[in-house]
C-alpha cells in the first residue's frame, strides 16, 4: 500500500505494511528578506515588453548567409531581396529564425552539460551538499536569485533552475517549428529569452562544480600554470583531455594522486576542459584553446586522449587513429560510433586500446577513465620507447615532398576561413627553401583542415605549416591564471560606485572562441591597451588561454603582469566557458550590493540599471560558436553591448541602433518625472568590427552611460578621444553627443573642444566662464535616475510614467 | 597604366567557395563599367576598409577618388592613413556594419546630410566581413554596391572579377577608374 500525502497535518498511528515516499521537503523559509519581484521563472512572455524597448532601439540587422531556406520539405525557397517562403516566412525572419535556433544550440550546450554534472554530483555528494562559495561571497547565484527568484542553498536546489531552463529553451526551440513565429522582432525576444537561460545553465554548472570539487572560491591570486603547446615534458606519458566537461578528467588526476604518481605523467588540456582541470589541480596544465586540437593530435604527442563534450573536433577519432593515439570518449553526447565499454573491466579496456583491437572507445563511467587513462597512456609511451617519431612530418624529405606537390591553384586560399595565402607561403618556399612564409601562416591559422579537403593533390596542409613553424611551436609556452569562479562581494563594493559613476570607465569582458581575423597577439594587445588605461578586464574560455600564451617583449604575459584583482587595472580569470555566468553575475551584483536593487525575480530593473548604469562591455574578438551566439545574447538582454570580430558578421545579426534618431533615445528621470532624450550611449548592443583599432576604439565608446557623472564622463570621454586620434588618427565623429556640460570635457582638450562645438556644431559658449549655454541633448542633472521600465518608474516615482 | 582590351579578366570566383547559394550574382564588371555607373550616380560614396592599413596601393587609390570628388567613408581604422595624406573622410569612427545599418534605412540623409547615398563603392574589406554587409543591402535596400577589392564579392550588385592571383592588374584596374572619373 502506498499512499502519496497532500499538503496538511497527518497523524499515522499503529499502521503496518504502509510505504511513506517523501518528495522534496521544504523547509521553513530562512531569512530572505528580499521581496519577490514581478518575474520569478518568467517564461516566453513576462519579459516581452522589456525586449521590445531593446529592439526598438537597437535594431536587429541581418546578413543573410543565404539567400534560400531549406529547413523542410515544401522548399527549398528562395527568399532572395525578402520575398516569402512556401510555409509564408520572410528572409528577415528567417534570419531571426536561424540565431533563435543557433541560440537554442549553445544555451542547451551549456544546460545539458549542466544537467550531466549536477546529477552526477547530486548521485555522488547528495543534494544536501550546501553551496559555499567562499566567505567573501553572500550573493552566491545572481543569475538564479534574479532569473529563478530562490537563493539556492545546496545542490539539490540548484535544480529548479535547471528545470526552469530546460523548460523555457524547449519551449522557445518549439517556436522555431514551420509557422510558429510571424514577427522577427518577437524571435529576437525569444532569442534573448534563451540567452538569458543560458546563463542560468552556465551558473548552475559552474556552482556545482566549484562546490563539489572544491574549485577555487573566489580568490584573487589564484595560482598561474604552465599553457602552451611546449608545456609537456616528452620523456613522461603524455595524457591530453579536450572537451567542457571536467567530471571525466578529475578522476585521473585524483587516481594518479592517489597512487602518488601525479608527477610521472603529464596531463593537459585543450579548450574548457583545461581550465576547470587546473581549476582542480594546479599540476595539469593547458595546452591552448579549441584550435589546438589537430595541433596536438598531429604532433603525435598525447599518449592518449579523452573526449568529452561540445568544442570538439567532429572527426577526432580519425584524427587520432591516423596517428595512433587510442581515443576515450565519455560524453554521450559525443559517441563517436565507438563500443560502450562502460561494463567491461578495467584491465580487457586497456589491453584493447594498447594493442590497437579498437581505435577508441566509448566509457561513460568517469572512475574507470580515471584509472584506463593513465594506464594506456603509460602503456602506449613504452610501445614506443618514448620516442614520438610523428612529428607532423617524419623527415624533411616527407615535408618538401608536400610542399613540392603545390601548383598554386588556390583552392586551399578560396576554402580558408581567413583566406591565408598558403599558395604564396609554398611557392615561395618552393623558390628560396625558406619556409619562414608558411611559418608566419601557422600564427593565424585555425588548423580547421579545410584546406586539406579542397586541395586537389591532398597535401597535409595543416602538417606542412605547423612544420614550417616547427620550433616555436613547439617551445610556445606561457601561463594563464587558473580560473577564479565568482567576484567577491567585497570587491564589488569596492568597486561599485566608481563603475557606475564612471570613474573606472569601463568593464572589458574578453570572451569566447579564437576565430582572430589576424595573428592571436592581437589579443593580448587590445586588452593590455585598457589594462593600462585602468579598465577593468575579465576573460574566460579560450580567450584567458590565449591571453597566457602571448608574451611581450620581456616575456611577460598579461597574467604575470597584472594582478587577478577586479579592480582597476586587473585582469580576472572567471575560469571555463560556464564562468561566463560570473561575469553577467558581477553585472547584477553591482545592482545588488552597490545599489541595494532587489535581485529576487526582478529582471528588468537589473538589466535597465545596467543599460543605464554599468559602463560593461563584451568583447570576443573571436568568435565562432553557437555557444558564443548564445552568451552573447544572454548578455544583450541584461544591456550589456557585445563587440566581436569580423567574423562575428556570419552569425548573420546584429542590433545596432541609429544615433541620428532622437525619438529613440530617451528615458524617464524618476527625479525630474520626466521624459527626456537622452545619448546614444551605448548605440549598439551587438556589432561586429574589422581590425583591431577598430574593437579598441568601439569598446572605448560603448562603454559610456546615460548615468556617467560629470568626472566619469570626462574619464570615459578622455579614454575614447585618445583612442580615436591615436588608431583612427582623428577625433570620432560622434564625441558631441556625449557632451552634457563643460564638465564632461577633457581637461587638456577642453579649449579646443569648445572651439569645435561652437564652430563646427553652432553650439553656443560663454567663452569668460567656458562654459556651455546651449547644444547639448540635456543638462547634466548629478541626480539624474533613469529608467525605461513603466513598471521600474511608477515603483520609485510613486506615480505612472509621464507620456 | 590602363588595363588593354586584349588583357584577359580572370574567371568571377567566389573567394569563399562556399559562400554561398546565390539566387542573384553579382555582375563582374571591367573599370569603364565602374566610371559609368558613378559618373551617372547621384550620390556616390567610396567606403575604405581596414585592409588599407596593410597595402599602401590601396591608400593611394583611394586619396585619388577623394581627389576627383569622390567622399569617403573610412572605417576600420582606414581613416588614418587616408588623413595623413590630406583627405578628410565623411565618418572615421563607425564600422562598415554600422554604416551598413544607416544605409539601410532610406530616411538616413548620410553623413554629409545630402540624402541617401545611390551607389557605393567598396575598398580595402576583409573578404568574408564585406560579403555580409552586401548581402545585407542587396535583400533589404535598392543601393548599387561595387566591390573594388581584389576577389569577386557574389553578393554585390556589381564586383570586379577575382584577381588575387594578380595583383598587378587589380591596381591597374582601380587606375583606369580613378583616372577616368
Amino acid at each position: 500500500m502506498a499512499f502519496e500525502l497532500k499538503k496538511g497535518l497527518f497523524a499515522i498511528d499503529e499502521m503496518r505494511n504502509v510505504s511513506i515516499k517523501i518528495g522534496k521537503v521544504v523547509e521553513e523559509e530562512e531569512e530572505w528578506t528580499e521581496p519577490m519581484g514581478p518575474t520569478p521563472k518568467p517564461g516566453i512572455l513576462e519579459l516581452r515588453k522589456w525586449d521590445h524597448k531593446l529592439l526598438e532601439r537597437f535594431e536587429p540587422f541581418y546578413a543573410p548567409m543565404s539567400d534560400y531556406c531549406n529547413l523542410c520539405t515544401m522548399g527549398p525557397c528562395d527568399l532572395s531581396m525578402n520575398k516569402r517562403g512556401a510555409c509564408g516566412i520572410d528572409l528577415k525572419t528567417a534570419k531571426a529564425r536561424l540565431v533563435t535556433i543557433a541560440c537554442c544550440i549553445g544555451a542547451a550546450a551549456h544546460t545539458a552539460h549542466a544537467r550531466h554534472l549536477l546529477d552526477h554530483l547530486i548521485e555522488d555528494y547528495g543534494e544536501d551538499l550546501p553551496i559555499d562559495l567562499g566567505g567573501d561571497i553572500n550573493v552566491e547565484a545572481p543569475n538564479i536569485r534574479t532569473i529563478i527568484g530562490i537563493k539556492p542553498r545546496t545542490l539539490g536546489d540548484l535544480r529548479e533552475a535547471l528545470d526552469w531552463a530546460e523548460k523555457e529553451i524547449v519551449k522557445v526551440l518549439h517556436a522555431t517549428h514551420i509557422g510558429n513565429e510571424e514577427s522577427f522582432i518577437d524571435y529576437e525576444s525569444k532569442a534573448m529569452h534563451v540567452g538569458m537561460a543560458d546563463h542560468i545553465g552556465m551558473e548552475v554548472a559552474d556552482i556545482a562544480q566549484i562546490v563539489a570539487y572544491n574549485l577555487p572560491k573566489a580568490e584573487q591570486d589564484t595560482p598561474l600554470v604552465d599553457t602552451g603547446f611546449g608545456i609537456v615534458d616528452k620523456s613522461k606519458p603524455v595524457i591530453v583531455v579536450v572537451g567542457h566537461n571536467v567530471m571525466y578528467s578529475r578522476p585521473v588526476v585524483e587516481y594518479l594522486e592517489e597512487q602518488g604518481r601525479i608527477d610521472d605523467f603529464e596531463i593537459a588540456g585543450l579548450c574548457c576542459t583545461a581550465h576547470d582541470m587546473t581549476r582542480v589541480s594546479s599540476k595539469t596544465k593547458i595546452f591552448g584553446p579549441i584550435s589546438y586540437q589537430l595541433r596536438v593530435i598531429r604532433s603525435g604527442l598525447p599518449d592518449v586522449l579523452i573526449s568529452d563534450e561540445q568544442c570538439i573536433r567532429a572527426d577526432l577519432l580519425e584524427a587520432c587513429k591516423a596517428v595512433g593515439i587510442p581515443l576515450i570518449a565519455t560524453s554521450d553526447a559525443a559517441i563517436r560510433g565507438l563500443p560502450d565499454v562502460s561494463d567491461w573491466p578495467v584491465d580487457k579496456i586497456v589491453d584493447a586500446l594498447v594493442s590497437g583491437k579498437l581505435p577508441g572507445v566509448f566509457l561513460s563511467d568517469p572512475e574507470k577513465v580515471g584509472q584506463v587513462a593513465p594506464l594506456v597512456a603509460e602503456a602506449v609511451f613504452k610501445k614506443h620507447g618514448g620516442e614520438r617519431k610523428y612529428r607532423f612530418f617524419e623527415t624533411d624529405e616527407d615535408l618538401w615532398g608536400e610542399i613540392n606537390k603545390c601548383t598554386q591553384c588556390m583552392s586551399c586560399v578560396f576554402t580558408c576561413p581567413h583566406n591565408l595565402r598558403i599558395d604564396q607561403g609554398m611557392a615561395h618556399a618552393q623558390k628560396t627553401k625558406d619556409l619562414s612564409k608558411l611559418g608566419y601562416l601557422e600564427e593565424q591559422c585555425l588548423a580547421c583542415g579545410k584546406c586539406e579537403q579542397a586541395c586537389p593533390k591532398n597535401i597535409k596542409i595543416i602538417n606542412v605549416i605547423m612544420a614550417s613553424n616547427f620550433e616555436k611551436l613547439y617551445n610556445k609556452s606561457g601561463k594563464t591564471r587558473v580560473g577564479r569562479g565568482p567576484i567577491q562581494d567585497t570587491e564589488v563594493r569596492n568597486v561599485g560606485q566608481p563603475i557606475v559613476m564612471g570613474q573606472i570607465p569601463g568593464i572589458i569582458a574578453a570572451v569566447g572562441c579564437i576565430n582572430f581575423p589576424d595573428e592571436m597577439q592581437s589579443i593580448r594587445e587590445i586588452l593590455e591597451e585598457f589594462l593600462k588605461r585602468r579598465y577593468i578586464v575579465v576573460t574566460s574560455g579560450c580567450h584567458a588561454m590565449d591571453i597566457g600564451m602571448l608574451k611581450d617583449e620581456e616575456g611577460q604575459t598579461l597574467f604575470e603582469k597584472y594582478p587577478g584583482i577586479f579592480d582597476a587595472g586587473g585582469l580576472v580569470n572567471t575560469g571555463s566557458c560556464v564562468s561566463n555566468s560570473h561575469i553577467s553575475g558581477v553585472a547584477m551584483k553591482v545592482a545588488s550590493i552597490f545599489a541595494m536593487r532587489p535581485l529576487r525575480g526582478n529582471y528588468a530593473e537589473i538589466a535597465d540599471y545596467i543599460l543605464n548604469r554599468v559602463g560593461a562591455v563584451g568583447f570576443s574578438w573571436g568568435p565562432y560558436s553557437h555557444k558564443a551566439a548564445s552568451i552573447a545574447t544572454g548578455f544583450n538582454r541584461l544591456g550589456v553591448p557585445v563587440v566581436v570580430g569580423p567574423h562575428g558578421a556570419k552569425y548573420r545579426r546584429a542590433y545596432i541602433g541609429r544615433y541620428y534618431k532622437p525619438e529613440k533615445w530617451w528615458a524617464y528621470d524618476i527625479k525630474t518625472r520626466k521624459k527626456m532624450n537622452i545619448e546614444p550611449a551605448p548605440d549598439s548592443l551587438l556589432v561586429a568590427v574589422e581590425t583591431k583599432e577598430e574593437a579598441i576604439v568601439q569598446l572605448a565608446r560603448l562603454a559610456l552611460r546615460p548615468n556617467d557623472t560629470s568626472q566619469g564622463r570626462q574619464i570615459k570621454l578622455t579614454h575614447y578621444l585618445e583612442l580615436s586620434q591615436k588608431y583612427l588618427g582623428t577625433l570620432p565623429d560622434d564625441w558631441p553627443l556625449y557632451v552634457r556640460s563643460e564638465a564632461d570635457l577633457p581637461l587638456k582638450m577642453k579649449d579646443q573642444l569648445l572651439q569645435i562645438l561652437e564652430s563646427d556644431y553652432g553650439w553656443k559658449i560663454d567663452w569668460d566662464k567656458k562654459k556651455i549655454l546651449e547644444g547639448p541633448i540635456r543638462p547634466f542633472d548629478a541626480g539624474f535616475n533613469p529608467t525605461l521600465v513603466e513598471e521600474v518608474y511608477e515603483k520609485y516615482a510613486g506615480e505612472k510614467p509621464p507620456q | 597604366m590602363a588595363v588593354k582590351k586584349e588583357d584577359k579578366y580572370p574567371a568571377a570566383r567566389r573567394y569563399q567557395v562556399a559562400d554561398i547559394q546565390v539566387s542573384r550574382e553579382a555582375t563582374a564588371v571591367k573599370p569603364n563599367v565602374v566610371v559609368n555607373l558613378v559618373k551617372k550616380a547621384k550620390h556616390p560614396v567610396l567606403v575604405t576598409g581596414g585592409q588599407l592599413l596593410k597595402d599602401p596601393k590601396l591608400v593611394e587609390f583611394a586619396v585619388k577618388f577623394h581627389e576627383k570628388g569622390i567622399p569617403i567613408i573610412a572605417t576600420g581604422g582606414s581613416s588614418k592613413p587616408l588623413i595623413e595624406k590630406g583627405v578628410k573622410p565623411q565618418s572615421a569612427v563607425f564600422p562598415l556594419h554600422y554604416v551598413t545599418q544607416f544605409m539601410l534605412d532610406e530616411e538616413w540623409q548620410g553623413f554629409d546630410g545630402k540624402g541617401s547615398y545611390d551607389v557605393v563603392l567598396y575598398l580595402g574589406f576583409l573578404p568574408y566581413y564585406l560579403s555580409r554587409m552586401l548581402s545585407a543591402l542587396k535583400h533589404f535596400s535598392k543601393i548599387t554596391t561595387i566591390s573594388l577589392d581584389e576577389f569577386y564579392q557574389p553578393h554585390a550588385k556589381f564586383s570586379f572579377t577575382n584577381l588575387t592571383a594578380n595583383k598587378e592588374m587589380h591596381y591597374q584596374m582601380l587606375e583606369e577608374v580613378v583616372n577616368n572619373l
